[in-house]
This record gives structure tokens, C-alpha cells and sequence, in this order.
């Protein structure tokens, strides 16, 4: 019984965190459009919003860590949850390092909006480790998942604008040009494609853990692979490319598509052995 | 004639070519996803091409000779295509079910192995004996604990606990427990000539097929089938709440012979034609995955060694600048 008002109560305060910790993040997404769109070349305060909402944001995922005893990446509230933590985490730190950048801050944070929108209206059931889950690899697997998606949302703000510049005319003075954004890109996605290599060979350590086979192309298996491949097309593709721009920007927007769909859309569609069998 | 080979070589090992066959490799995948293709030679084809591609980009390209990062990185990427090859070839995948109380018995596997696999599982001998699963409110599966028991030399008896997670090893093979596991009547049989024989009925798999709880099954010696059922009095769990896998009690046998209906509890005999059936009791059977050794280390080795050469490239990227050739040059050769 004390149990259950525990449980009820520290459900109820980590609602109230997260509520407030969206809020933000959606105030902060407006304001990054607003900035650029107003021509200013800086986005402190957009930063600063972002840093304290993923401060509410890390106090709720923390709560609810404790009180269920597992890290958020059982069911697709905590899937949704923590990709939007590390994204915005992310965001914040490659606008940071890289100043000159941040009016694509606009252009990178609306798609963060669609996650945290679908984050608030997905139920937060409490949940129950599956047996499969527990192998070291699983937690190794996840961060190096969230180290690649970090870096390729960045790339495809950046994609975004190239784009928009090309395709709608919009100059964006603010931003350095299209060339030297694309080197950017281009060095983001070559370094998320470590980790997304990193990414796919631990999760097939922790599929030989969990189900004695390391691949078996199972649907998110071949969508992991597929995104894999999107990676290398890229790689192979710029370097005999006469238009690197729009080649690294169309290409941030493909890999950033499949991996949005590999991460969010195929284990909630398909009944794959991801989902652990009972 | 040498030129012409080099031609064709340089050809074979254009980034081209790679691209190419990245793109085949990604629709075979997502073919796979739809079409039975993902387990057979097909998949193969485009590894294959993509291997014959990056032997030749590695003694053609100049940019890959003259980037040792970018070599190394590519010519892991040939060693882990390699031992994954080794790896399929000497490969063994199982699957196997063994009644509490029995030996396991090879002839009872279904086994899929590479051209290069020494199936040996005649050599393996263990006695299946209880064991416990838990089960988390909402029928989520957690803990198994199988008892194996291994003959051993002086006469005795080894015991281990394996699971889903714990293997039971066997020199070259590991069985793992599954989810896949339920009930097994015994019964003995003695036919019209008066031979007897005991042995088990594994029932489908439970509590998967929780309603469905019987089977078509031929005695031996029997030309038609019988239709056996297992009927269970009482509820062996609650959905809602937490529960351990046990064997009901008071269970029935019930037999279906033609137009006549029999029900036995345990211990009692019917007469089938001048064939005689007993109800021996209940016990449980355990599905096991069977997995042969493979080369897993040695991929996940070759992999991380992939995995570092690829970061000396970026790092090298990321301090020397990306030094690719102003767009639309020519290399290659
Ligand atoms: C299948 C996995 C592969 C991965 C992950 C991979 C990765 C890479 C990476 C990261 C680069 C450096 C790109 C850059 O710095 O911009 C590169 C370049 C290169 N790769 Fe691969 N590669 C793969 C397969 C192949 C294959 C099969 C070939 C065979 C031809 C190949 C040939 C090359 C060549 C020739 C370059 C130099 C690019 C140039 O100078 O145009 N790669 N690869």
C-alpha cells in the first residue's frame, strides 16, 4: 500500500518535471526560429532555455531511473524520452562548440519539436526490464545510438538550410555559406558514422548475448543496415561529387529519415525479436 | 593482355562500383524485410561482389595506398567479410526439446549447419531435470533455471543450472533455454503383440498455447493417428499476477480414437483395439537452442580493429583537413 503511494507520487512529480522540461523545449524551438528569421548570428538564450529544460528534463528520467531500477529505453515513452534528452543534449553541445553555426539552431530544433510533441502524448506506463535486457551491451549499444543520432540532427539542420537556401532562395546572411556549411556536415557525418558503426556492432554483441545469433536481419536489424549503407553511399559518393552541397545536405536528410524510422518506427511496427520474447 | 587485367581490375575496384553495390546490398536487405531471401544464398551475392570490389579498390586506388588509415580500415573491412564467411560456413544452429526426467537425444534435433560444420552432437549426454521459470505480473517471462544433471566418469552425476543467459556447454555446442517449453505426458504403451514401451508426448509449447493443448499422435507400431488432449482442472496461473511455471495437478489425459472419447486420470490404463495405453503422469519438457561454436571473437575483434582504423581516418580528417581531391578530379588509379 505504501508502495503503491510511493510509486503514484513520484509517477506524479516526474509528470510534473517532464511537463515543465517541454515547455521549455518548445519555447526554446520558437525562439531559435524567431532569432534567426530576425537575423541575428547568436542564440544564447535559445541555449540557455534548452540547457535548463534538459536540467528539469534529466531531474525526471533520473526520478523515474531509481524508482523503476532501469535506464529509459524499455517501451516507447522511454525510447521517445531519452532520444529527446540526448538530442537537445546534443544540440546544445555542437551549437556551443561551433558558434558560427547556431542560426541553424532554427533549422535544427523543429524536428526535436516533433519528438518532444510525440513524447508528450505517448502514455508513461511504468515498466519492467525484460530478462534480455541485462547485458552490458544493451547500455553500450544505446549511448553509441544516441553519440550517432546526436550528430547527424545537427547535420540535417544544417542540410536543412542548405536546402532552403538553394531551394526557396532564403540567404540566411547570418550563416557562413553553403560550401563551408557542408564541410561541416560533412565532418559530422563522417564522425556519427564511428559511432553508427560502434552502434551496430555492439547491439550484434548483445544480440549473441541475448539470443545467441549477432544478426539475422530481423526488420530492425535490416533498417539499422540500410541506414548503414545510406552512411556509406555518402562517403563514397562526395568525394567524385561536383556538387558536395547539395549532395551532403540531401544526404543528411536521407540518413536522418531512416534513422528516425530504424529508431522510432520499425520496433513499434514490426514484432521483432528486439522486443524480447516472453 | 596485363593492361587489359588492369583495366578490369580498376574498373571492379572503382568507388563507382562500391557504390553501386552498397545500394544492391541495402534493396537486397530491405527485399529481405518482405521476402523470405533474408536466410538463403542470396544474401551472399552482393557480400561477395563488395569483397571482390574492395580486394581490387585496395591494389588499385591511389587514395586508399596513400591514406594508411583509410587502408587499414578497408582492409579490416575484408577480414571481418572473411571470418563472417568462415563464420556461416562453420556454423551450427539448433533447436532441440527434452522431457524432464529423459536424456537428450540427438536424433531429436532439427539442425541447421555450414558446409564445413562436424556435427557431433551424438557425443553430448545429459539428463533433463526440474526446473523453474518466474514469471512477472502480466505474463512478462524473467529468470529460468534449468537443473541439467551430467553422467560422469566414475558413475556419478554432475549437476549445472543453465538458462537464457547461462549455456550449458558442450565442448563445441551451447544450449541455451527458450521460451519455448510446456508439458509432456508419460505414458506406456503396449501393442496388440504385447511389446511395451514408455516414453513422453510433448503437448504444444505452454502457456503460448495455452488453449490448445493437444495433438495428433500416432503409437508405436500404430498405423492412424490418435488425438490426444491434456486437460487442465485448474488454472495454472493468473494472468495479473506474478507466478511460477509448475505442473498442474489433477490433470486428465483425454484420447480421441475414431468416434470414441477417453478420459484417464493418472495411472489409469484403456484398451485401444487389443492395444492397452497407461497414464504414467506428468512432466516437462524444456526447449533448448542449440548453438555451435563460431568465430564471434574473432569478428568482434577484426570489427573493433576496423572500428579504430576508421577513427585514425577521421581524426586525420578532422586535424589535417579532409584532403579530398578539388571535386570532379580524377583518381582512382
Ligand atoms: C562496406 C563498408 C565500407 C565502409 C564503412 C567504408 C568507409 C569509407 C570511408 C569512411 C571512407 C573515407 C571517406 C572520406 O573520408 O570522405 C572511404 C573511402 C574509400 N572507400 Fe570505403 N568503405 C566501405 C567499403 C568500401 C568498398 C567495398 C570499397 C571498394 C572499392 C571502398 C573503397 C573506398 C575508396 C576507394 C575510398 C577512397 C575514396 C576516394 O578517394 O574517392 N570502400 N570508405
Amino acid at each position: 500500500m505504501v508502495g503503491d503511494i510511493v510509486a503514484r507520487d513520484g509517477a506524479a512529480f516526474e509528470a510534473q518535471m517532464l511537463g515543465v522540461a517541454i515547455v521549455i523545449y518548445l519555447a526554446a524551438t520558437a525562439l531559435s526560429v524567431v532569432v534567426t528569421a530576425s537575423g541575428r548570428a547568436r542564440q544564447h538564450v535559445t541555449l540557455g532555455l534548452v540547457a535548463i529544460a534538459l536540467t528539469f528534463h534529466t531531474i525526471a528520467i533520473a526520478y523515474r531511473w531509481t524508482r523503476l531500477g532501469h535506464g529509459p529505453y524499455v517501451d516507447m515513452f522511454e525510447i521517445l524520452s531519452s532520444n529527446v534528452w540526448s538530442l537537445h543534449l546534443a544540440a546544445l553541445v555542437v551549437f556551443l562548440s561551433l558558434p558560427r553555426l547556431q542560426p541553424a539552431l532554427a533549422a535544427t530544433l523543429p524536428p526535436l519539436a516533433v519528438l518532444t510533441i510525440w513524447m508528450w502524448l505517448t502514455p508513461a506506463k511504468d515498466t519492467l526490464h525484460p530478462v534480455t535486457y541485462a547485458t552490458i551491451w544493451l547500455p553500450i549499444h544505446v549511448t553509441l545510438g544516441k553519440f550517432f543520432l546526436g550528430l547527424v540532427t545537427p547535420a540535417t539542420g544544417l542540410g536543412i538550410i542548405v536546402i532552403g537556401r538553394r531551394a526557396l532562395g532564403i540567404t540566411l546572411p547570418s550563416l557562413p555559406d553553403s560550401e563551408t556549411l557542408e564541410t561541416y556536415i560533412y565532418r559530422l557525418l563522417l564522425i556519427a558514422a564511428v559511432f553508427q558503426s560502434l552502434m551496430l556492432i555492439a547491439g550484434a554483441a548483445w544480440a549473441q548475448n541475448a539470443w545467441s545469433r549477432y544478426w539475422a536481419w530481423d526488420p530492425l536489424e535490416s533498417w539499422a543496415f540500410v541506414t548503414w549503407t545510406g552512411s556509406l553511399l555518402f562517403l563514397h559518393m562526395r568525394p567524385r561529387s561536383t556538387a558536395r552541397p547539395m549532395l551532403s545536405a540531401a544526404f543528411s536528410l536521407l540518413i536522418f529519415g531512416l534513422a528516425f524510422y530504424t529508431f522510432f518506427g520499425v520496433p513499434f511496427i514490426s514484432t521483432s525479436p528486439h522486443k524480447g520474447a516472453i | 593482355m596485363i593492361e587489359t587485367f588492369r583495366r578490369v581490375l580498376r574498373r571492379l575496384g572503382s568507388v563507382e562500383t562500391t557504390s553501386v553495390l552498397i545500394v544492391l546490398c541495402a534493396v537486397i536487405a530491405l527485399l529481405g524485410i518482405f521476402l523470405p531471401i533474408r536466410t538463403s544464398n542470396w544474401m551472399v551475392l552482393p557480400f561477395a561482389l563488395l569483397m571482390a570490389n574492395l580486394l581490387a579498390a585496395l591494389a588499385t586506388n591511389a587514395r586508399l595506398k596513400s591514406q594508411s588509415m583509410l587502408f587499414a580500415f578497408h582492409a579490416a573491412l575484408v577480414a571481418v567479410i572473411v571470418l563472417v564467411g568462415l563464420d556461416r560456413l562453420h556454423a551450427m544452429h539448433g533447436r532441440v526439446e527434452v522431457a524432464e526426467g529423459s536424456m537428450f537425444d540427438a536424433s531429436a534435433v532439427a539442425a541447421e549447419h555450414g558446409l564445413l560444420h562436424d556435427l557431433r552432437l551424438g557425443e553430448v549426454r545429459f539428463l533433463q531435470g526440474p526446473f523453474e521459470i518466474t514469471y512477472a505480473p502480466g505474463m512478462k517471462r524473467r529468470e529460468t533455471e534449468s537443473v541439467i544433471r551430467i553422467p560422469e566418469q566414475n558413475g556419478g552425476w554432475r549437476e549445472v543450472r543453465v538458462g537464457d543467459h547461462t549455456p550449458l556447454i558442450f565442448g563445441d555446442y551451447r544450449f541455451y533455454t527458450t521460451h519455448n517449453k510446456g508439458f509432456a505426458p508419460i505414458v506406456t504403451y503396449v501393442s496388440a503383440s504385447g511389446d511395451s514401451r514408455t516414453g513422453a508426448i510433448h503437448m504444444p509449447s505452454y502457456p503460448m498455447n495455452e488453449n490448445k493443448q493437444g495433438l495428433a499422435w500416432t503409437p508405436p507400431g500404430a498405423t492412424k493417428p490418435l488425438k490426444v488432449w491434456l486437460h487442465i482442472p485448474e488454472p495454472v496461473f493468473d494472468e495479473a499476477k506474478a507466478w511460477k511455471f509448475v505442473k498442474p495437478t489433477n490433470t486428465r489425459l483425454v484420447l480421441i480414437d475414431g468416434d470414441e472419447r477417453h478420459e484417464l486420470s493418472v495411472g489409469e490404463v484403456v484398451s485401444l483395439g487389443s492395444a492397452q495405453l497407461r497414464y504414467d503422469g506428468l512432466r516437462s519438457w524444456m526447449g533448448y537452442t542449440i548453438v555451435g561454436q563460431s568465430m564471434i571473437h574473432w569478428i568482434a575483434a577484426a570489427s573493433l580493429m576496423a572500428c579504430l582504423a576508421l577513427l585514425g581516418h577521421v581524426l586525420s580528417v578532422l586535424i589535417y583537413g579532409s584532403r579530398i581531391p578539388a571535386a570532379g578530379a580524377e583518381h582512382g588509379g
